[in-house]
């Protein structure tokens, strides 16, 4: 049986601390009292039309697919296959309009078939891309290990290895994986793989002409393939400084998917980086329902000096303080962004940062460690990036000002010692 | 590897890129329990769940417009209940405590309208010093769902946040009072009794005979020294109903009645107080079917010996022998209890307490009544043969249900227990 973690600070399991102290500053931040962000207080409403809550609608045919999958899966209790096929709609959905919940729903439905001693390979797939979908990268590329070992074959395996081995920053990894993904998978494959890593590690260039290549994949290439490619090109263009390419690339990509939240959420970041957050508030429009949209909102509104800001801040800060309340950290990269660049809160964001780059360590994982570090003015707080950096030639138009930056304060530091105080504080 | 192949791989991998975060949090509800500040046995609750996860798990948007009304929320009220509730478990010191919806209302949480169920938890048997939440919505649809559960108790705050992992947490209300554990499950084991039908008809089995005793036929007969060497022997005399050898005659004076009462009472409360305490510490443990078909039985041997006496004078072995399976039958009230050993031996100690009032109390208005009446017709033959049939034909039907687990038509309606 577990206890409750009751509110005085001094029965908090120490590795309790840590979220505790955070959710406690975040809501002391809000200027109220209580720990919960039970802060509402129920009502009833006014007349039973009002609308409340919006939902998938029947007519759309996600939905109804939804709806014949799971009545398949139903009558055939047993068919691992056939779960596999409503998990799959399910995270497909989840990923297209940005909903987590569908991860849940789908993870549910595998998770029968995990029981048993040696669980079906597509089954295991499907709890993989879970896994890594909501960033349990290491968990996900155990699971794809042992799945590679039953199938060495397996090319979906292969492709997921890989991209779980991007995020982790293992090039090496996922170069391996690209390898034996053009070997099982065809030089399609083998190519978007490459691209993809070349584009991270050093060689954006050479990742953009290859891109080029296959921007086009034929006319019976799904509209979310064809996205794909173009946010990937228009990523790679802008790593290496070609903004306006780059620009082109993601309109392109959101005539394929419009309205795709991971997609609006980059081309907002995008935008907001290259000082257009009239364009960025445009593009993520009114949709406050989003968490990745309204953040980009939010900055855009600091941006502009927007009087709509500070209740827009308030507003985010609360839907952090719920999303800490449940213990997932799945947004420490974001948070740590907000924190930084709309709160002013440089110690909070390189704590978060930190968290987050023992996760993950994409280009923009290692921006917002070296942007906190380097606002506290202690550059050696982000060693960790800087090795890393250096040692995988990691290179982005974003991230490379800042290398350089926390390069040259390390020297003028070692020449002349910064007081501990500071050190200290920012360690900890 | 052919064009389609590949396309419907890329798809699916492409779900694997979640490239930043994602739009909405996964799952979480807010449950809040609050003790009154009145009423020790109770504490209020609130639960806020997602509009869009009762929508998954029960289906709200009646009309699959995409849009949920208030309307349609308060037409769902009970299937949102009857879905929720059960996948709350509030006990106090281990014992199951009662929850009843009072209302509803919506809660806007920053992820949407969440509908709000207002409830009450009773721990009616006591007084509870440890709260346990064992929380188990949504698990077997979304193993990501959590539980964000907050405490009140007093100027007390606790929080926990529970999932499939972690389904359970406790806090300590108070410091467990003896007196008030004795006195709250005193109450509570009166109540047992006098609510417990079949434990309060085992008991008028062995009564009812009590203000009489039963001896042969008068003038000389060729049964009786067959019947008085069969009950001497204790052997069934199933075929050879009373009438035809022996009957039934009112005791000459109280005392002799008195006594054999106490007798009885005094068997069944040692057997059953020895099974009771053994059950509740944890050192036995027998299948509730079992105990509740083993009590059935009781009823009816019991009942059964009144119309085809098997055993007439020793009728305290009966109650001796079946006191231990209504021990562990009155341990069910105490199933999970869980104290600090003080606080332990003061509720076991108040409920065998409270078990034994409640039966002296049944004695006392029974027997001085009985004896009153004991001459008549109507004991002797309506409430004693026709009563004990009666009792017999309501254990068999419990007997059938308890060990088949069936239900008879209109069995229960008669009688709840």
């Amino acid at each position: 049986m577990h206890a409750f973690k009751t509110a005085s600070p001094k029965v908090i399991r120490p590795s309790l601390r840590k979220g505790v102290f955070r959710l406690v500053g975040i809501v002391a931040a809000l200027g109220s009292g209580p720990l919960v962000a039970q802060h509402v207080t129920p009502y009833v409403p006014d007349s039973p039309a009002v609308v409340l809550q919006r939902v998938p609608p029947a007519t759309d045919p996600r939905v109804r697919r939804f709806e014949q999958l799971r009545t398949d899966a139903e009558a055939h209790p047993g068919n691992a296959q056939k779960a596999v096929v409503l998990a799959q709609a399910y995270i497909d959905f989840g990923r297209s309009t940005g909903d987590a919940r569908y991860l849940g729903r789908a993870m549910a439905v595998i998770d029968p078939y995990m029981k048993a001693p040696s669980p079906p390979i597509s089954a295991m797939l499907a709890h993989a891309t879970i896994q890594q979908s909501r960033h349990a990268f290491a968990a996900a590329r155990k699971e794809l290990e042992q799945i590679l070992r039953r199938a060495p074959d397996n090319a979906q395996a292969w492709l997921t290895v890989a991209t779980v081995a991007m995020v982790q920053g293992d090039y090496r990894g996922a170069n391996d994986a690209c390898v034996h993904l053009a070997n099982s998978g065809g030089d399609f494959m083998g190519m978007i793989c490459t691209s993809s890593l070349r584009s991270l590690d050093g060689r954006a260039k050479q990742a953009y002409a290859l891109l080029t290549l296959i921007e086009d994949p034929g006319p019976k290439a799904p509209a979310t393939i064809r996205a794909w490619i173009e946010s990937l090109m228009a990523e790679t263009a802008a790593r290496t400084g070609n903004v306006d390419v780059a620009d082109a690339h993601f309109r392109r990509a959101l005539q394929w998917t419009p309205g795709d939240n991971f997609l609006l959420a980059d081309y907002g970041e995008f935008l907001l980086d290259h000082a257009r957050p009239a364009d960025a508030l445009a593009l993520v429009g009114n949709d406050t329902t989003s968490d990745t949209s309204f953040l980009i909102r939010v900055a855009a509104e600091v941006a502009l000096k927007s009087p709509r800001a500070a209740d827009d801040i308030a507003a985010m800060d609360e839907r952090f303080a719920a999303m800490t309340q449940r213990g997932d950290h799945i947004f420490l990269r974001e948070q740590a962004t907000y924190l930084l660049h709309v709160r002013g809160k440089a110690a909070e964001a390189l704590t978060l940062a930190r968290q987050n780059w023992d996760v993950q360590r994409a280009p923009k994982d290692a921006r917002i460690y070296l942007e906190a570090a380097l606002a506290l003015h202690d550059p050696a707080a982000a060693a960790d990036v800087l090795d890393f950096i250096k040692e995988s030639g990691m290179s982005d138009d974003t991230v490379n000002p800042l290398v350089t930056q926390a390069q040259a304060a390390i020297a003028v530091a070692q020449v002349k010692p910064l007081p501990s105080t500071t050190n200290g504080a920012a360690r900890r | 590897m052919n064009t389609t192949r590949w396309l419907f791989m890329l798809c699916v991998a492409l779900a694997a890129f979640a490239p930043s975060a994602w739009a909405h949090k996964e799952s979480d509800a807010y449950l809040s329990l609050r003790t009154d500040r009145a009423d020790d046995h109770r504490m209020h609750g609130q639960w806020d769940i997602a509009l869009r996860d009762l929508d998954y798990a029960v289906g709200i948007d009646a009309n699959h417009d995409g849009a949920i009304t208030w309307g349609e929320v308060q037409a769902h009220r009970t299937a949102i209940e009857s879905y929720a509730l059960p996948r709350l478990t509030v006990k106090g010191d281990g014992l199951t405590c009662e929850t009843t919806a009072t209302g509803q209302a919506i809660d806007d949480h920053t992820d949407g309208a969440y509908a709000v169920i207002l409830f009450d938890a009773v721990c009616d048997k006591n007084i509870p010093s440890r709260l346990t939440v064992v929380y188990t919505l949504m698990v077997d649809i979304d193993p990501y769902h959590r539980g964000i559960v907050t405490l009140h108790a007093g100027d007390r705050v606790a929080g926990a946040v529970l999932g499939p992992d972690r389904p359970q947490a406790s806090l300590d209300l108070r410091t467990p009072d003896r007196w008030n554990e004795f006195t709250s499950f005193l109450n509570d084991g009166i109540w047992h009794i006098w609510t417990g039908t079949d434990h309060i008809l085992f008991l008028l089995s062995l009564l009812l005979p009590a203000v009489l005793v039963m001896q042969p036929r008068s003038g000389p007969h060729v049964w009786r020294r067959r019947a008085s060497v069969a009950e001497s022997s204790g052997a069934l005399m199933a075929l050879n109903p009373i009438g035809a050898t022996r009957v039934w005659h009112p005791v000459e004076s109280f005392w002799p009645a008195c006594l054999d009462v106490i007798k009885i009472v005094t068997a069944f409360s040692i057997s059953h107080s020895i099974t009771l305490s053994l059950a509740v510490l944890g050192i036995v443990h027998v299948p509730s079917r079992l105990v509740e078909s083993g009590i059935a039985l009781s009823v009816l041997v019991a009942a059964f010996n009144n119309v085809y006496p098997m055993v007439a004078k020793r009728v305290w072995l009966i109650a001796f022998a079946f006191g231990f399976i209504h021990g562990l039958g009155f341990a069910s009230a105490l199933t999970g209890l869980q104290l600090p050993p003080g606080a332990m031996a003061a509720s076991l100690g108040g409920f065998s307490a409270g078990v034994e009032i409640g039966q002296e109390a049944i004695v006392l208005a029974f027997l001085p009544a009985a004896f009153a009446i004991r001459r008549t017709r109507f004991y002797q033959i309506g409430l004693l043969r026709w009563g004990s049939w009666t009792i017999v034909a309501i254990a068999a039907g419990w007997f059938i249900e308890r060990v088949f687990e069936v239900s008879i038509p209109g069995f229960a309606s008669i009688l709840p227990n």
